[in-house]
């Protein structure tokens, strides 16, 4: 992500990444993978339920955490492109995300 | 007893571990980044189910025609190990696919909910502020792309 961040900057996309992590665990994320994005952390999984993502018990000890899912939202918080895995291992590519991206006007 | 070096190879159970082997490599798309990833789990289930084929044929060969087969116990001992790589990827399949949907989450066209969250120093931030111009970006951004990941727990 962070490798393709410029790329998605010149589109005008900022990412943001968000999970049940708190932000210490974050923020040794982002220093490990050397993260300059925003990474939320919403330990109670509120805002992951509004947005209905919510895996209940998805953790291996059974802590509510986010299904993967990417929003891409433009400045009148519309969704415009959205993606939702069917499996944990199947990512958005970096590639695809920056082709819905570059779609925006 | 029949001579271990007489009769013909019995070659199922290498084929199966083979497979069975390649099913759990495959995984090795996701750490590449390799394109297609979306049709790895089905070739990897794919290479499990034909593994499993020739695993069968190979104990079955070992166990119920003794006599034609050489190499007998070496047959199923590779069968067995062999088992424990595709056992996994059907697993494995079944496991990273036990996901809620996402029916009800915002879809494409549909407003998404207003939130404020904490960022890696514990300051608060809204979806407002990040479609705003920043510090670190002078001119307002026209989309943000919100990444919802698993987590590290």
């Amino acid at each position: 992500m962070e490798k393709h961040l410029a790329e998605f900057e010149a589109a005008g996309v900022r990412p943001v990444a968000i999970s049940v992590d708190p932000p210490d665990v974050s923020l040794n994320l982002a220093n490990k993978e050397g993260y300059t994005f925003p990474v939320l952390s919403d330990p109670d999984a509120a805002v992951i339920r509004r947005y209905h993502i919510l895996h209940p018990a998805g953790a291996p000890d059974e802590h509510d955490i986010a299904r993967p899912a990417e929003f891409l939202v433009d400045s009148s918080k519309i969704v415009r492109w959205a993606n939702f895995t069917e499996d944990i291992r199947v990512r958005a590519r970096a590639d695809e995300m920056l082709a819905a991206a570059r779609k925006l006007h | 007893m029949p001579d271990a070096n007489q009769g013909r190879s019995n070659t199922a159970p290498w084929w199966g571990l083979l497979f069975a082997l390649a099913s759990v490599g495959c995984n090795a798309a996701f750490f590449i980044n390799a394109p297609l990833q979306g049709m790895v789990p089905w070739l990897s289930l794919l290479f499990a189910a034909v593994a499993l084929v020739f695993l069968v044929m190979g104990l079955r060969l070992a166990i119920v025609h003794p006599k034609v087969y050489r190499r007998r116990v070496l047959s199923i001992i590779v069968a067995v190990i062999a088992l424990l790589p595709a056992g996994l990827t059907v697993f494995a399949f079944v496991g990273t696919r036990k996901l809620p949907n996402a029916d009800a989450a915002p879809q494409v066209g549909q407003k998404v909910p207003d939130f404020t969250l904490a960022d890696t120093s514990g300051k608060p931030v809204s979806l407002d502020q990040l479609l705003a111009a920043s510090t670190t970006q002078a001119q307002a951004p026209k989309a943000v792309l919100l990444i919802f990941y698993r987590g590290y727990w």
